[in-house]
């Protein structure tokens, strides 16, 4: 079935449990579609713009409200919503970081965290993940007196990840933030995998900046995040256009740079706010979503030979595994080489394993029911069973 | 308008549209059913209930549309 020319119209939400680690988070809810459709024109949220002419500001649909919504619910003080996390990454950056100074980053961190630092032309520096691949206090503060005698100055800024993209570890941002600003450091809290799957309270983090993904983690339409502030420094990251044309004269009222201006004008901002209200309850329930995780995770390590590379138990649904001893066994013989695990998976309704991935991986299970978490883990023993892997009974 | 044949501004097209949007937020609404049925189907009896409900109610809208835009 066509959408355009050429397009075909994407049903893999209806047709397949989707366990791509990317997509869980950010599948619509049924409200945030129906919201799409009324607004998909593109300057749809447009139509009651009225002075100051700011994004934030309007009042139908009730956007201004949503901003106020989102900085309470995160326990920060001011929100606004950007074009992807990575955008709030990047506002930051250019607002903290100068030629040459370091920035702390971490071992696991995210590829536009070091693009967000580079555009502004800082340094990157990483603090090592232990060998559980978790981030630490300890190690933040080694590394902060390491780059202290390394560049005769502190970092300018340290961008934290709450849940980390590769093993979907939890660190302790908190611990991390302490120890930050004990050296005047600002922390940003990556929060692309938690704002909006699970509770996160900026205040008892304790940091400067709360970004959140929305396609990945708020039941949002790409690209769509949020970056949220507390008083002190929302005068910094969110301070007013003062740039004067030398011919006109013009000046451009509360347009804040970073920003540059307006940033989600339609359907993404509206599917987001749309979502929200669903988004609020979903995050105190994931003790379900772990739940879920635990019943697949038990299954595949009942096959022999599977491992769990993430911290384990988890702390959240985001999961890397190592089926080297398990389903890579079969490969080696196995006509279809390695794509005989993703295409079995397929042929069960399970979509999302990278084609040909058999040793390393990752999935995420949120979102999905009971029901169909205790079908994945079936699916896992069945395609084992189905290749003479041994299982546990 | 095109060739609907509705004025604008008369209260009928402002109907038509609304039973466009309402059917539209209904198969929405089926359109999760199978999402969470995934990827077997199987309706438990709640929501067979919900989805008999608004297939009906999707019928009756419809029907409507129809009157309101071939009239």
């Amino acid at each position: 079935m066509k959408c355009g020319n050429g397009i075909e119209a994407r049903q893999v939400n209806e047709l397949f449990i989707n366990i791509d680690p990317i997509q869980a988070g950010g599948r619509l809810t049924g409200d945030a579609i129906k919201a799409v459709i009324a607004y998909g024109d593109g300057y749809s949220v447009c139509d009651n713009c009225r002075k100051p002419n700011r994004l934030d500001c309007i009042a139908k649909p009730p956007i201004a409200e949503f901003h106020k919504d989102v900085a309470a619910w995160l326990n920060m003080d001011t929100a606004r919503v950007m074009p992807g996390a990575r955008r709030g990454f990047q506002a930051v950056a250019h607002t903290y970081v100068n030629k040459g100074d370091p920035v702390l980053l971490t071992s696991l961190s995210h590829y536009t965290e070091f693009l967000a630092v580079e555009g502004a032309q800082g340094v990157a520096c990483e603090i090592p993940a232990d060998n559980r691949h978790i981030v630490t206090p300890e190690a933040t503060a080694v590394k902060i007196e390491e780059i202290r005698k390394k560049y005769g100055k502190d970092p300018v800024l340290a961008l934290i990840d709450h849940v980390d993209y590769q093993f979907g570890n939890l660190h302790d941002v908190d611990g991390i933030a302490k120890v930050a600003h004990q050296y005047d450091i600002p922390v940003l809290c990556n929060g692309a995998y938690t704002v909006g799957t699970m509770p996160v309270d900026g205040k008892a983090l304790g940091v400067d900046f709360v970004v959140g993904s929305g396609h990945k983690s708020m039941a949002s339409p790409a690209p769509s995040g949020v970056l949220a502030t507390t008083a002190e420094r929302e005068t910094e990251i969110f301070r007013t256009t003062a740039i004067e044309g030398d011919v006109t004269g013009r000046k451009f009222g509360i347009k804040e740079p970073e920003l540059m201006g307006c940033t989600l004008m339609g359907a993404t901002l509206v599917g987001m706010m749309a979502s929200f209200p669903h988004v609020k309850e979903r995050v105190k329930h994931f003790d379900r979503e772990l739940q879920n995780n635990r019943i697949v995770l038990e299954a595949l390590l009942s096959i022999e030979g599977t491992k769990i590379l993430s911290e384990y138990p988890r702390k959240h649904t985001l999961t890397r595994v190592d089926t080297t001893g398990s389903f890579d066994r079969v490969a080696e013989t196995h006509k279809k080489k390695g794509f005989y695990f993703s295409s079995a998976l397929t042929d069960k309704g399970i979509f999302g394993l990278i084609p040909g991935a058999t040793r390393i991986w990752k999935f995420n299970t949120y979102g999905m029911t009971e029901k169909q978490a205790r079908y994945l883990a079936e699916s896992f023993v069945a395609v084992a069973r189905e290749n003479g892997l041994t299982v546990a009974p | 308008m095109g060739g609907y044949n509705i004025p604008v501004g008369d209260p009928l097209s402002k109907r038509a549209v609304d039973l466009i949007f309402s059917a539209t937020f209904m198969l929405t609404d089926l359109r999760m059913i199978l999402r969470e049925t995934a990827p077997a189907h199987e309706l438990d009896e709640r929501q067979r209930t919900e989805a008999a409900r608004l297939l009906e109610n999707l019928e009756r809208q419809v029907g409507s549309l129809k009157q309101e835009m071939l009239k």
